[in-house]
């Protein structure tokens, strides 16, 4: 049952706790394989989140299947839950999570992982998934920080890796034809491990050198692959006709199409540039109709274009006309995500902003040049000056600038380059003519605490200590004078966790469990984030913070993930860790082929 | 452009949410419904809808109003089909009709209020509406922008009728004089109580002396 009316009005926005939004899918119980996909994060960001759309109407198209969904619910309801022995319930039929089948977390960002345990325990379930017995529903996570398991390894019965349309079938077809058949979770789990992206870490051991590094890992068990192949989906075809239309405002209410997956950018920081290869793009028709069927679906007054790098979309240009000439007529609006200044971009933003000139976004990541080839953004100051000249040109005078601190090899020069960057792009504007600047100029500047990942050429450095961030953000600040710039940064010792997490080894885990149990949840909302009780954690469980962040990696050690086949070639991203030690950039995809390991070449990107 | 008011009725789910997200979902609905809707003029256009009066957070209501503009005549049977297939759960139209008067939110002075009780607390209900109708004068503090002063609400209050385990209030409600509902019931029950408790059954407006529903 959904909580009574009475203890609903004692929490805050309780419309996030009801269900009964546009579109939900409402099934009967009986003869059903029962879903739960939940994300750990609040109501609002994770009803934003277009891979939740899309996966749940995905596996709600089977009739053997319900899919629903729970949140991590907002503090003063988890507070709630527990004074009145409510277990967390699925939104749809306000089933307690527990009497479901399977449990599907989505790990978007490693800051959410206290979350996935609270979820676990408010469901009335034990969080290790050796201490749940075969009542508990089975426990399943994916999402892009699934690409490193091991730190969440611990309480996670399968980790499924790669493109959900992938084999998401295959799974939840044996599920059924183990459900009608019986016998035990490991039964179960032994048939999935065979399917291309199953990760079942109970079936899987790792053995450790003196010096704290992986001596070994492998499968424990013959039948089982040493190795686990990503999910990988050759062809985008599947897209929703409906999207999930929330009652209360989410962070955005809009639809959201998917231009592409994976990028032909190839930035040495950047997962998902590496994760998603090769590029893979939806036709312009095939966009434009569906973006037509779900604004009539839901009624929403936005329509916005997902992609790492957008206007690389090879059909850009046709698909913005072609979108405008649908959008225009039913009053909606059309935004698109700022990546690259280039032509092609700044004339479709000229075309969405007819009336009303916003802010422009631009991420040039790194202050100096040298960084940028570091980083391979294939990205000079010319090219952002010219593009900043345009838009200024065309009426913008908002800019804002992205940028990363703590790169690797980065100087204190390259630091204050970033506040030297930001100067001349205000000297551009005034060098204007007085007619064509009449409000005042705003360069807003942030940076991002750079966080190494696994399956990136950064996959083996050092991450920057929490002060050295704070210093360089102190630098970045000194060297603004100029009163139209802002200046936001985040927050060093947030990063220095996410760090751990996301190339943390098994061992981490009971540090995860510790900061959960010490009351760390919402670790990525800076209001709730406790870095005392990380700290503690880490003491408690014998984990040492600094041996998975500030340690560089040798070429040849074992990296938590090395065991999983993600596409690219560890050779390959050893050799742009490389070229990146040496200042070299690496073309994109489409100008000449990397030799990442995909497909052994044959992407036809 | 034609004005239409639309009744409607509020239940379950959609009692949880705010003013303005009920605001946008019902927008949402609209624009869903493919009916002639007319925007508003300016860089973010929107529908033209307004309500008669914000409901409190977790209160259903029997008849409620809204106002709406369309840019062309339509057959009003017809309209309200299409705008009950996209309305979510808990919204029911029971009618749509063209209008030329003012708008429901300005003319709103009254609201009925239900109040569900237990049948052990009505004899002490029915003493309390007594008295409390008898009274010339009925202060009460409240919260103004000066702070907390005693306020007088006898004159917002027309009328209490009990019958059965159900009372029901006719409370000022509107721009002008208003009652929070709330105040009256916990005054009527000599206690707190909770807006899911309560059910506001219609709203008035008033020609001459009469209350009649907008």
């Amino acid at each position: 049952m959904h909580l009574s009316d009475k203890l609903l009005l004692r929490v805050e926005k309780p419309g996030r706790y009801v269900g009964g939004e546009i579109n939900a899918v409402i099934k009967d119980r009986e003869n059903k394989t029962r879903f739960g996909f939940c994300f750990p994060d609040v109501y609002e960001v994770g009803m934003s989140h277009l891979g939740l759309q899309m996966l749940y109407f995905f596996i709600n198209r089977r009739d053997d299947v319900w899919c629903e969904r729970a949140f991590m619910p907002w503090p003063d309801m988890a507070a709630v839950l527990r004074e009145t022995n409510t277990p967390l319930y699925a939104l749809e039929s306000g089933d307690g999570l527990k009497e479901l089948d399977i449990l599907g977390f989505t790990l978007q960002y490693e800051m959410c992982y206290t979350n996935v345990l609270a979820m676990l325990e408010l469901s009335g379930m034990a969080l290790r998934s050796a201490q749940r017995d075969e009542n508990d529903p089975i426990v399943c996570a994916g999402g892009p920080c699934a690409t490193n398991p091991e730190p969440m390894a611990e309480f996670i019965d399968f980790f499924y890796i790669g493109d959900g349309e992938a084999t998401l079938d295959a799974v939840l077809d044996a599920y059924r034809d183990h459900k009608s058949r019986g016998g035990t979770k490991t039964d179960f789990l032994k048939v999935i491990a065979g399917i291309d992206g199953i990760y079942v870490p109970a079936f899987y051991d790792a053995a450790y050198n003196h010096d704290g590094t992986i001596a070994d890992f492998g499968s424990n068990s013959p039948e089982i692959k040493n190795r686990v192949k990503r999910a990988f989906l050759p062809q985008l075809e599947y897209f929703p006709d409906r999207f999930l239309v929330p009652l209360v405002e989410a962070v955005h209410n809009r639809v959201t199409m998917e231009l592409a997956r994976g990028c032909v950018r190839g930035c040495r920081f950047c997962q998902a540039g590496f994760i998603y290869r090769p590029i893979r793009e939806r036709g312009v028709d095939h966009l434009v109709t569906q973006a037509k069927t779900l604004l009539e679906a839901t009624g929403h007054e936005e329509v916005s274009l997902l992609a790492l790098s957008a206007c690389d979309h090879s059909g850009f240009g046709e698909l913005v006309d072609k979108l405008l000439a649908v959008t225009e007529p039913m009053k909606v609006s059309l935004s698109l995500p700022s990546t690259r200044l280039d032509a092609a971009f700044l004339s479709a933003v000229e075309k969405t902003q007819r009336v009303r000139k916003s802010s422009i976004t631009v991420a040039p990541e790194a202050g100096s040049q040298r960084m940028r080839d570091t980083i391979n953004k294939n990205l000079t100051e010319g090219d952002i000056l010219a593009g900043v000249t345009q838009a200024f040109d065309a009426g913008f005078n908002k800019i804002k600038l992205y940028f990363m601190a703590g790169l690797p090899g980065e100087t204190e020069e390259d630091v204050t380059a970033i506040g030297a960057l930001a100067e001349t792009i205000v000297d551009v504007y005034y060098k204007m003519p007085y007619e064509k600047r009449k409000k005042p100029v705003s360069v807003s500047v942030s940076t991002a605490c750079f966080v190494p990942k696994a399956f990136t050429p950064f996959q083996w450095v050092a991450q920057a200590a929490p002060d050295s961030f704070e210093s360089q953000q102190r630098e970045v600040k000194a060297s603004i004078r100029k009163k139209q710039i802002t200046y936001r940064y985040h927050d060093a010792k947030t990063a220095y966790i996410e760090g751990v997490l996301a190339r943390g080894d098994r061992r981490v885990g009971a540090a995860i469990e510790a900061a959960y149990l010490a009351g760390a949840t919402f670790d990525g909302w800076s209001e709730h984030f406790n870095y005392d009780i990380w700290l503690a954690a880490f003491e408690a469980a014998g984990v040492n913070p600094d041996f998975h962040t500030r340690r560089g990696r040798g070429e040849h050690e074992i990296l938590p993930w090395d065991f999983i086949d993600m596409g690219v070639s560890k050779r390959f991203l050893r050799n742009e860790y490389e070229k990146a030690m040496r200042g070299e950039s690496t073309p994109d995809c489409r100008t000449r082929c990397a030799g990442c390991g995909i497909e052994g070449g044959a992407c036809h990107v | 452009m034609f004005k239409v008011r639309i009744r409607f009725s509020k239940d379950g789910a959609l009692r949880f949410i705010g003013h303005l997200d009920f605001l946008r979902v019902f927008q949402q609905a609209l624009r869903r419904s493919e009916l002639p809707v007319a925007y508003s003029q300016g860089f973010n256009p929107h529908i033209q809808l307004s309500f008669a009066l914000p409901l409190p957070l977790g209160m259903a209501s029997a008849n409620d109003y809204a106002d709406l503009t369309l840019k062309e005549s339509v057959n009003m049977e017809n309209a309200k089909k299409l705008l009950q297939n996209q309305a979510p759960l808990g919204l029911t139209i029971k009618k749509m009709w063209e209008t030329e008067g003012r708008n429901a939110a300005s003319i709103t002075a009254a609201a009925d209020y239900e109040l569900k009780c237990d049948e052990s607390e009505m004899p002490s209900i029915r003493e309390a509406a007594k008295n409390l109708l008898a009274a010339n004068v009925y202060m009460i503090p409240k919260k103004t922008k000066g702070g907390i002063k005693d306020t007088d609400i006898r004159p917002d209050i027309m009328s209490i009728e009990t019958s059965g385990n159900t009372a029901v209030m006719r409370l000022a409600a509107g721009s002008g004089r208003f009652l929070n509902p709330l105040t009256a019931a916990a005054i009527l029950l000599g206690r707190e109580t909770a807006a899911c408790e309560i059910i506001r059954l219609e709203l008035y407006e008033k020609i001459g002396e009469a209350f009649v529903p907008i």
